[in-house]
């Protein structure tokens, strides 16, 4: 490392060489916070914005709520009111998520944020949800989209996640609609960040894995939704980036993508991990899409042209 | 002295994602600094350890305020650290003016702009360098008043990069114990 020893980091204003010692001084103090001072931070902490507590499965989910919070946070009064995406506002795009949120929380019991639920589906939910913020401020519109998030971490915490629920009609497993929720939640949040002008880091690595896989075992439904038959064919799915892998993906719903384990496929896809979530999630255009493809590269153009065909607003 | 970027770009990413032990290890590796400059600037330790909390706090609660492509993390907190001490003092210091009339209140601190130590404070601090027994003093020189990486340091002084990195560090620790003393 050759840079200055004398702490060459740029501090606003500190290009002066006393101040720059000054600072590694106090950094070097043998000082150590007196006993207590981190649990008062940590209170005050959590009541500034409540940290992600939920483990195992719900964790993806529960951190990705974490960041969408951390964006409003950030939040001016005007952003608020700024379109994001399909025309929502910042408001109501987290009224969306809310309304996508409330049908997994009404498949597992959990008490609904807003107004009853008229229909179990998601576009109506969002107009019904958009229509009750419209009385709400959007701090309000905050603290319940993150308590309702909240409370389906915790209550699915507690379940099986093999268990299988059908919210909006849609019946996979809990820990599936979780990752789904963390896609959904995720892809939200960069699209308000990219209109705020916020940096958003990516997800940990620890949580982009299983968001890959849950989209490496979608593309047979991606098809077939699309029309295109898969038959016995498969592919290669390498995932590149923190978070990725390499998959086995049969391209018929009757069989299930698995961790590459050197079996055979008709078309290999190589690309990044983030991008690929993304294109499930209906950003990005598949013909756009950088991607690696080799054998029946018709193949694998196909399966990125389909990749995109679960995704909703 | 400072961890590479990706240890910072790890723990961010984990405060995003509302990881509370991550923000106590934000507390427990920056906690040195961000008192040191609190209490510099307000030279009273309960609203120094005031300014300490609300600084961990703001980086918990807004976390994307931090861009790590822009700067360290160190530096980011040193620098709220430092403004939110310097709005304390104006804030004392307005109330001073307006209790005692202007005539008697001190000057008001320089804005964070141009945030270099008060004369008298660099003063005080080469004047604690220039105390220091002559191994540790000569390469606190070199690498900070002459700018010198490491390397060019030990070669300057015709001694091993690892000791010049120790005694670098020890003369710090040094400086750190005399000001301290100083303060008291």
């Amino acid at each position: 490392m050759d840079r200055p020893a004398g702490g060459g980091d740029a501090i606003p204003g500190t290009s002066d060489p006393v101040t720059r010692l000054c600072l590694d001084v106090f950094a070097e103090a043998a000082s150590t916070p007196p006993p207590g001072a981190l649990a008062r931070l940590l209170s005050a902490a959590r009541s500034a914005r409540p940290p992600a507590s939920a483990a195992g499965f719900a964790a993806p989910f529960a951190a990705r709520v974490a960041a969408m919070d951390a964006l409003l946070a950030s939040a001016m009064p005007a952003d608020w009111g700024q379109k994001i995406v399909e025309g929502w506002t910042l408001q109501e795009l987290v009224a969306h998520l809310a309304a996508t949120d409330g049908l997994v929380a009404h498949a597992i019991g959990v008490p609904l944020a807003g107004p009853p639920l008229a229909a179990d589906e998601v576009l109506s939910r969002t107009a019904d949800m958009i229509a009750y913020t419209g009385g709400r401020t959007p701090e309000e519109t905050r603290a319940e989209w993150r308590a309702q998030a909240e409370a389906i971490c915790a209550r699915a915490a507690a379940m099986e996640p093999g268990t299988p629920i059908a919210p909006g009609g849609t019946r996979f497993p809990v820990s599936d609609h979780l990752l789904a929720r963390m896609l959904e939640t995720w892809i939200h949040t960069k699209d308000a960040a990219a209109v705020i002008g916020l940096p958003l880091p990516l997800p940990l690595a620890a949580h982009v894995h299983p968001t890959a896989d849950f989209c490496a075992r979608l593309i047979p439904w991606t098809m077939l939704l699309s029309g295109v038959d898969g038959g016995e064919r498969s592919v290669r799915l390498t995932l590149t980036g923190p978070g990725g892998g390499a998959w086995h993906v049969p391209l018929s719903v009757a069989q299930v993508a698995a961790p590459d384990d050197g079996a055979p496929s008709d078309a290999q896809i190589t690309c990044d991990v983030v991008e690929f979530c993304f294109l499930l999630g209906g950003r990005g255009t598949p013909e756009a899409f950088a991607a690696r493809l080799e054998g029946d590269e018709g193949l694998a153009r196909e399966v990125l042209r389909c990749a995109p065909a679960l995704s909703g607003p | 002295m400072e961890a590479p970027g990706t240890d910072d770009r790890l723990l961010h990413q984990r405060v995003v994602g509302g990881d509370e032990s991550a923000l106590g290890e934000v507390h427990h590796r920056h906690y040195p600094l961000v008192l040191g400059l609190a209490l510099r600037v307000t030279r009273d330790r309960v609203v120094a350890e005031d300014i300490v909390q609300e600084v961990f706090v703001t980086f918990w609660e807004r976390p994307l305020a931090f861009d790590p492509d822009r700067g360290s993390l160190r530096s980011w907190l040193a620098t709220i650290a430092h403004r939110r001490a310097v709005d304390h003092v104006r804030t004392e210091h307005r109330h001073r003016v307006s209790a005692l009339g202007p005539r008697l209140a001190d000057p008001e601190p320089s804005p964070l702009e141009d945030w270099v130590l008060a004369a008298d404070e660099a003063a005080r601090v080469r004047e604690a360098v220039s105390r220091l027994p002559g191994g540790l003093r000569e390469p606190i020189e070199l690498a900070y008043y002459r700018g010198r990486t490491y390397r060019q340091t030990a070669e300057d002084l015709g001694l091993p990069e690892g000791t010049v990195k120790s005694r670098i560090r020890l003369g710090l620790r040094r400086l750190a114990d005399e000001l301290a003393e100083e303060e008291v």
